[in-house]
C-alpha cells in the first residue's frame, strides 16, 4: 500500500516522528522489529547530564561548539517542542511527566546512587533528590520498601547505599499480598497485581504500620506501581501510607518505560497510523536519490512497502540499527546507509572499560544534514526523501551523554514535522 | 546444518534477558503454569540436549501464538524453539489419545460432516453427552466446537458453474475449517476470486498439519506437509498462486511446517514462496493495480480482530488495506494479543479457562463495539469469539463478496 511516511522503529524517536507526520494527515505506517527501546529504559526523559546547570542553555552551547551533534541538526525549538509533544501524549494518558526542561533532576536509583534526567513521571516526582530528608535536618526518614519476590531490587543496599550520600534512608521488606499468582515475579506481573485495588489496598496497610513507627516522610519503591493507572495508583497508596510514595526505575523491563510506549502508542492510534511490530526492515532499494521502496522480513517472503518519504529511527548499536558484520565491519541495518564510524576496529574502544570518555563505537551512526538527511562520507545526500532520528544519527554517545530520550524526541519530532 | 536450523537453534544466542517477551506474552499473564516466553524457550533451551531428559514440562503451556517473536527486539525464534521442546517430550513419552485425536482436523471434520451433520451437531448440543467427552477425551464441556456443514466444500464446488471466458488461474487452498464446518467461506472465496477474472483450481489437499504441529506430532506432521507439496507444486512450478482463507494453514504452508520440520527442499520452498493469504493476495492485486473495486457502499462498522496467526505472517493488516476501499465500511482494530484459543490449545479440559482469560480483553472489545457481527480471519479464532461474546463472527472474505454484491 502507499503511505506517505513509512518509519521504522517504534522507539521514542520513531514514535513521535510517525505522530507528527500523521496528526498533519500523511498516511504513516510504523514498522519495527520488535518493541522498541523505552522498554529497556526508564521511562524518564533525559536531556543533557550537565550536573547542577540549566540542561537547555547547556545544548544551546553545544549547538554551537558542535554543529553536527543531533540536537544542533535538530535546532533547540525541536528539542523544546519535541520534549512538550511526548509530555502531551503521557498527559492525554493520564500519566504526566514533571520537571522543567531548565534544571536536571538527581533521582536514586535502584542501587541507591543518583543519576540525572530531566523529566520524570509523577509516580517518581516525590523522589527529586532535592527533597530527600538528609541525615539529621530533623525530618521524618526515607524508607525504601520492596518485595523479597522482586529479583534485582535490595532495599537494604538501596538505602545504605544513600546513607553514604547523606540521605536518612532506612529499608523494610513488604509481605506479598494475599494473590492468585505462585510463581517468581518479574516487574511485570507485580505492576498487573498492584493494578488490582485490594492488593494495593494491602501494601497501603503494611506501609501505614511503617510509617507509624518509623515516622517516615518519603517511601521509595520499585518502579512496578501499577500497568495501566499507575497514576492512580500511586495516589491510592499514597494516602493508605500517609507518606509521599515514589517510584525507583528497576531493570528491563521497565514498567515506566511500557506505559510511555502506550501512551505514544495511543497517540500515534489516535492520529489514525498503522502499527506494524515483528517486521524487521534489511533492505531498500534507490534509484538515484529517491528512496524506492523497502522490504521487511516475512514469512517465505519479503515484504514490500512504498513511500513518499521515510524516517530511519532504527538505533544505534544498542537499539540494534547498527551491527558488526561477521567481517568486523559495521553497517545500518536497514537501508545500508553509510555509517560516521572509527576507522579501525582497533579504535572502536577506549583503553579502559569503564572510561569517562566513553567508547568512540558508541558515537557511531548516520551523518546527517541539517533536514536529517543521510550523508555520505564526501557530505552529499544519499536519499532525498529520508530523515534520520534518534541514536541512529552519528556525532554522538547519547547514553554517556545523558541525552538519550532527548535526542531521540528532538529529532524524531523534527523528523515528524519537517 | 543449513542457514535457516543454524538461524533458529542459534537465536537463542540473541537473547539478552530483557524479558519484553514475557511481559507481552498473553498466557503468562492469566496464569503460572506457564512461566513465560524467555524461560522456557531460549532459557530452558540450554538444557535440552538430545538424548537426555526435557528439563521442563510447562512448555506445554505455550499456546503457540507467537506473541513472543512479534514483540522480541532482538529476533530470537521463540515460539519455534517451544514447538520443538513439545515435540521432543511427544517423542519421549508418546501422545495422549485426546491430542491425537483433536490434532486431526481431518478426520474429524469427515466423520462430522455431510448430511448427518444435523445429527452431530445436535448430539454435540447436548449438556451430558459435552460432559461425557470431557471425562473421557479431556476436552472441555464448554469449548467452542463449530457445527459440522451438512455438505462439504467440495462437492458445491463440483456442483459450481465456474465463469467464462478467464485468462488467470489460481489455486485455493481451503483447508479443513471450509471443507467440512463453514464451506459459505470458500464461496466467497471463490466468488470474490472468479469476480477478478481467475479460473479458481481445487486440486487435492489435505489438513496442513498445524494441529499435529502444535501438539507435537512432528512425525505425522511431515506426512501430510509432503502430501501437500506433492499437490502443490504442480501448480506453483507454473506461476500459478496458492491462495487460502484460514491464515493459520497458509503461515503452516508458508513457514511453520518447513522451519519446525526442517524441510528445506527446492519444492518444499517453491510452495512456500507461491503460497499467500487471501487477502494478502487481494492486496498485491490492488499494489499492481488488478483488483476490481467497483463496490457497492456497505454503510457499516465491524470490529475486526487480526489474530496472531495472520500478524505472524509479518505481512501486516491486508483485510483493514482491502476492505478500506469499501465506500462506507469502517472496522475497528481490536489490538488485542489473542483470542485464547490457539488452535486446539482453548478446546483442552485443563486449558479451557486459560483461553477464556487470554481472550478476555478481546471479547471486552468486540462487546463494547455495539455490533452485531465481528470478523476475523481465521476459524478458530472465530468460533472463540463468538464463544466468549455470544455475537456472530465472519471471515472477512465474506463481506468483500458481499461488498461485490456476490
Amino acid at each position: 500500500m502507499n503511505y506517505d511516511t513509512i518509519v521504522i522503529g517504534a522507539g521514542i524517536a520513531g514514535m513521535l516522528a510517525a505522530i507528527g507526520r500523521a496528526e498533519a494527515g500523511e498516511r504513516v505506517l510504523s514498522l519495527s522489529k520488535g518493541h522498541g527501546t523505552t522498554h529497556w529504559a526508564t521511562g524518564c526523559l533525559d536531556l543533557f547530564d550537565i550536573g547542577n546547570a540549566d540542561p537547555l542553555a547547556g545544548i544551546e552551547s553545544l549547538i554551537v561548539h558542535h554543529p553536527d551533534h543531533p540536537y544542533a541538526l535538530a535546532g533547540i525549538d525541536a528539542v523544546e517542542s519535541g520534549a512538550e509533544r511526548l509530555r502531551a501524549a503521557c498527559e492525554a494518558g493520564g500519566y504526566p511527566l514533571v520537571g522543567s526542561l531548565r534544571r536536571n533532576l538527581q533521582m536514586p536509583t535502584a542501587v541507591g546512587t543518583l543519576r540525572t534526567t530531566c523529566l520524570v513521571p509523577v509516580t517518581m516526582a516525590a523522589g527529586d533528590a532535592r527533597q530527600l530528608p538528609r541525615q539529621g535536618d530533623g525530618r521524618g526518614p526515607l524508607l525504601i520498601a520492596g518485595f523479597h519476590e522482586l529479583r534485582d531490587f535490595f532495599p537494604p543496599m538501596v538505602a545504605a547505599n544513600l546513607r553514604t550520600l547523606g540521605f536518612a534512608a532506612e529499608a523494610a521488606y513488604l509481605q506479598m499480598p494475599p494473590h492468585d499468582r505462585t510463581l517468581d515475579f518479574s516487574t511485570v506481573s507485580l505492576a498487573r497485581l498492584f493494578d488490582q485495588p485490594a492488593f494495593r489496598a494491602d501494601v497501603g496497610r503494611q506501609l501505614r504500620q511503617l510509617v507509624q513507627h518509623g515516622t517516615y516522610s518519603r517511601i521509595g519503591m520499585p518502579a512496578v506501581l501499577g500497568l495501566a493507572n499507575a497514576t492512580q495508583v500511586v495516589s491510592h497508596i499514597q494516602s493508605a501510607a500517609g507518606a509521599l510514595i515514589f517510584e525507583i526505575p528497576t531493570l528491563p523491563v521497565s514498567v515506566p518505560g511500557i506505559r510511555l510506549y502506550c501512551a505514544l502508542e495511543a497517540a500515534l492510534l489516535r492520529a489514525g497510523g498503522r502499527i506494524q511490530v515483528g517486521s524487521f526492515v534489511q533492505r531498500a532499494e534507490g534509484k538515484g536519490r529517491r528512496l524506492e521502496a523497502i522490504y521487511s522480513e516475512a514469512a517465505a517472503r519479503e515484504q514490500r512497502h512504498y513511500a513518499a518519504r521515510y524516517v530511519l529511527a532504527t538505533g544505534g548499536i544498542a537499539g540494534g540499527g547498527v551491527r558488526a558484520d561477521h567481517a568486523g565491519a559495521l553497517v545500518e541495518t536497514a537501508f545500508g546507509l553509510p555509517l560516521r564510524t572509527p576507522n579501525a576496529r582497533t579504535d572502536w574502544f577506549a583503553v579502559r572499560f569503564l572510561s569517562r570518555s566513553g567508547h568512540p563505537v558508541f558515537r557511531t551512526g548516520v551523518a546527517a544534514d541539517a533536514g536529517l538527511r543521510p550523508l555520505d562520507a564526501m557530505g552529499h545526500v544519499v536519499y532525498e526523501n529520508v530523515a534520520v532520528a534518534g541514536s541512529a544519527l552519528a556525532g554522538c554517545d547519547p547514553i554517556r551523554e545523558g541525552a538519550l530520550e532527548g535526542v531521540a524526541a528532538a529529532t524524531g519530532w523534527k523528523a515528524g514535522r519537517l | 546444518m543449513n542457514h535457516i536450523e543454524i538461524s533458529l537453534t542459534q537465536s537463542l544466542d540473541h537473547c539478552i534477558k530483557c524479558n519484553v517477551c514475557t511481559s507481552a506474552c498473553p498466557v503468562a499473564a492469566v496464569t503460572d503454569k506457564f512461566p513465560g516466553p524467555k524461560y522456557v524457550g531460549p532459557q530452558a533451551q540450554r538444557f535440552r540436549h538430545a538424548g537426555q531428559p526435557v528439563p521442563d514440562d510447562s512448555v506445554d503451556y505455550c499456546s503457540g501464538c507467537r506473541v513472543c517473536n512479534e514483540v522480541c527486539p532482538t529476533g530470537v525464534k521463540i515460539v519455534e524453539l517451544n514447538a520443538r521442546a513439545r515435540a521432543q517430550i511427544v517423542a519421549e513419552r508418546g501422545m495422549p489419545l485426546r491430542n491425537r485425536i483433536i490434532a486431526r482436523a481431518g478426520v474429524v471434520g469427515r466423520l462430522s460432516s455431510g448430511p448427518h451433520a444435523p445429527l452431530v451437531n445436535f448430539g454435540l448440543s447436548l449438556t451430558p453427552l459435552r460432559w461425557g467427552i470431557e471425562q473421557v477425551m479431556q476436552i472441555h464441556h464448554d469449548a467452542p466446537l463449530p457445527p459440522a456443514s451438512s455438505y462439504t466444500f467440495r462437492s458445491w464446488f463440483k456442483k459450481h458453474q465456474p465463469v467464462a471466458g478467464v485468462r488467470k488461474q489460481v489455486v485455493y487452498y481451503h483447508g479443513c475449517s471450509t471443507q467440512y464446518y463453514e464451506p459459505r467461506v470458500g464461496q466467497a472465496a471463490v466468488a470474490v476470486l472468479e469476480r477478478n477474472g481467475y479460473e479458481v483450481i481445487i486440486p487435492k489437499q489435505g489438513c496442513c498439519g498445524l494441529p499435529l504441529l502444535s501438539n507435537g506430532d512432528f512425525p505425522a506432521a511431515k506426512g501430510r506437509h509432503m502430501y501437500n507439496v506433492e499437490h502443490l507444486l504442480p501448480y506453483v512450478r507454473r506461476g500459478i498462486p496458492v491462495v487460502g482463507t484460514s491464515t493459520s494453514c497458509t503461515l503452516t504452508l508458508k513457514e511453520e511446517a518447513p522451519e519446525l520440520l526442517d524441510l528445506h527442499s527446492q519444492d518444499v520452498r517453491a510452495v512456500a514462496a507461491g503460497t499467500y493469504d487471501i487477502f494478502e493476495f487481494l492486496r498485491n492485486l490492488y499494489e499492481a493495480g488488478e483488483l476490481d473495486t467497483n463496490f457497492l457502499p456497505i454503510q457499516r462498522e465491524f470490529p475486526y480482530h487480526p489474530p496472531c496467526q495472520l500478524r505472524a505472517h509479518r505481512v501486516g493488516l491486508p483485510v483493514l488495506d482491502v476492505l478500506g476501499l469499501v465506500p462506507g465500511l469502517h472496522l475497528n482494530e481490536s489490538h488485542a494479543e489473542c483470542c485464547g484459543i490457539a488452535g486446539t490449545y482453548g478446546m483442552k479440559k485443563e486449558k479451557y479457562q486459560i483461553g477464556m482469560d487470554v481472550g478476555a480483553k478481546l471479547f471486552t472489545f468486540v462487546k463494547a463495539a455495539d455490533s452485531d457481527l465481528a470478523l476475523c480471519d481465521s476459524e478458530t479464532c472465530r468460533w472463540q469469539i463468538s464463544h466468549g461474546t455470544g455475537i456472530a463472527t465472519k471471515h472477512p472474505i465474506e463481506i468483500l463478496a458481499q461488498a461485490y454484491g456476490l
